[in-house]
């Protein structure tokens, strides 16, 4: 096993621009799919009938088209038309969305919406009737209802599957080394074509992802285990409904 | 308490709830078919019946969690006409169950909030009231169903005689005019049922006007002022705790357990 190239100045560069660049990617795709998942659920089980069926439309579509396929999709197809979108080029957001990582981001947050979409649609479902029929009971009000009583129990309820969800993100980012972007695998492809060694840098990254996927394994646990009602009294940290 | 003859009590007390000619049906089937009922204030009124007699849909139309096909509710000083096509008005429906709160059944506290979270949560966000005030007034009713020292314990962590307390001092704590027990002691394990009336006896002896749907015959016959016995949708027999258990259309559902 030959690690010297580790010691180059410029290979340390770009795993580090790599490794900073998939984890980007990862939080800004999961957030911003987090929050549309909870629309995609709200919407597939409240929405008036055409935004529920656009709801169902929309899932249906992302979880039944490879996600290699949708990133080229959005990378040449959709990029390319935007070039030719009058405005757009002298507009102040142009760095932004001529980037690949653009591209990135948007193909994965619309994957997680609408996978976690199904998961949160799923563990909505599972908050007891009672738990909210109570709230209507005291007055609560439909807003009232959803954002203090059945989505902080629809997170408690999805939160292990959300956890998977989260680690299959994170592998599919490596899909985005296709369109240019410098993530984890593009830095090693980097390594294996200027150095000839193929299965260092491979085993590198491999131990790189397993080390965020344990890392995030062990944060969702926490978190699982501290979330409120979980255990018999408040835990230290996460305060979400401390009085 | 004595169980006075409330025919006579009505005329010079004031009603707290009168129903009249209630329908509702779900479905084909008419669950509740022509039910007329006045509740006096600062009285104790039981609903028994065999299940499926409608008795919790009577119960749920009165704070309408169930909304009534046809006729009249008149609750806490408001009036509720069904079967006109009028849609009832959020602010209207706040109101109302601030004023009318309910025990379920199955408890149905909320998991992620902590006994004290769970008796607040409504005065906090219903009737904003303030932080210190909301604690004050939840502390105080933990305290009258002898809770107070779970006040930071989760439901997962509490019997279910003890969830049901904390329920009771949720409902207590909008401070309503009327309280509605839909079965509180049903999913009970026997030997905690009797903390969970011990309870409501004592709201009972403070004379709050209360409506409850029981199996529980010996504690309805003891605590009510008026006994309603509930068959397949109607009102069969109804008036003082002694009349109904010694009327035979009622007996042969009552005497097994009575």
């Amino acid at each position: 096993m030959n690690y010297s190239w580790l010691s180059d100045p410029f290979y340390q560069e770009y795993l580090w621009t790599g490794f900073v660049n998939t984890l980007w990617l990862v939080a800004v795709s999961a957030t911003a799919g987090l929050a549309l998942a909870v629309l995609t659920a709200l919407a597939r089980l409240r929405g008036p009938r055409p935004i529920a069926w656009l709801a169902s439309a929309y899932v249906t579509v992302i979880r039944g088209t490879p996600l290699l396929v949708q990133l080229f999709f959005f990378y040449y197809g959709v990029g390319r038309l935007m070039e030719g979108v009058p405005g757009l080029r002298e507009s102040w957001f142009w760095p932004i969305v001529r980037e690949p990582f653009f591209f990135g981001a948007l193909t994965f947050t619309l994957s997680v919406g609408a996978y976690s979409g199904e998961i949160f649609r799923g563990a909505m479902q599972s908050v007891p009737a009672g738990e909210l029929e109570a709230g209507r009971a005291f007055g609560l009000s439909p807003w009232q209802i959803l954002y203090r009583l059945w989505l902080p129990r629809a997170f408690q309820i999805g939160l292990p599957s959300l956890t998977g969800e989260m680690i299959l993100l994170l592998k599919s980012v490596p899909l985005v080394s296709t369109i240019a972007v410098m993530d984890l695998l593009q830095a090693a492809n980097i390594v294996r074509d200027e150095t000839f060694l193929v299965y260092e840098p491979l085993l590198l990254i491999t131990g790189i992802y397993l080390a965020i996927v344990i890392l995030l394994t062990l944060v969702m646990r926490t978190v699982e285990r501290s979330f409120p009602g979980v255990r018999a009294t408040q835990g230290r940290w996460l305060p979400m409904r401390r009085l | 308490m004595t169980a006075t003859n409330p025919t006579t009590d009505a005329a010079h007390q004031k009603i707290a709830i009168t129903v009249d000619h209630l329908v509702k049906c779900f479905a084909e089937i008419e669950v509740l078919q022509d039910v007329s009922l006045a509740v006096p204030e600062g009285t104790v009124t039981s609903i028994i019946g065999s299940s499926g007699s409608g008795k919790s849909t009577l119960l749920r139309c009165l704070n309408l969690l169930e909304r009534p096909d046809s006729g009249e509710v008149c609750i806490a000083g408001e009036r509720f006409q069904f079967g006109n096509g009028q849609r009832i008005a959020h602010s209207d429906l706040e109101r109302l169950r601030s004023r009318v709160t309910m025990v379920f059944q199955q408890f149905n506290l909320w998991p992620h909030l902590s006994a004290l979270g769970n008796v607040i949560e409504a005065p906090r966000h219903v009737k904003r009231l303030g932080r210190r005030q909301a604690r004050q007034l939840g502390e105080h009713y933990l305290e009258k169903v002898g809770m107070i020292d779970k006040r930071d314990t989760y439901p997962v962590a509490l019997s279910g005689g003890q969830q049901q307390r904390v329920a009771i001092a949720r409902a207590l704590a909008m401070e309503p005019e009327i309280l509605l027990f839909d079965e509180p002691t049903s999913a009970l394990d026997p030997e905690l049922v009797s903390e969970v009336l011990s309870v409501i006896r004592d709201l009972a002896d403070e004379g709050r006007t209360m409506l409850l749907v029981t199996h529980e015959m010996h504690f309805a016959r003891e605590v009510s002022d008026q006994v309603v016995y509930l068959d397949t949708g109607r009102i069969e027999v109804a008036g003082t705790p002694e009349s109904v258990f010694n009327d035979p259309r009622c007996q042969k559902f009552a005497s097994p357990t009575a």
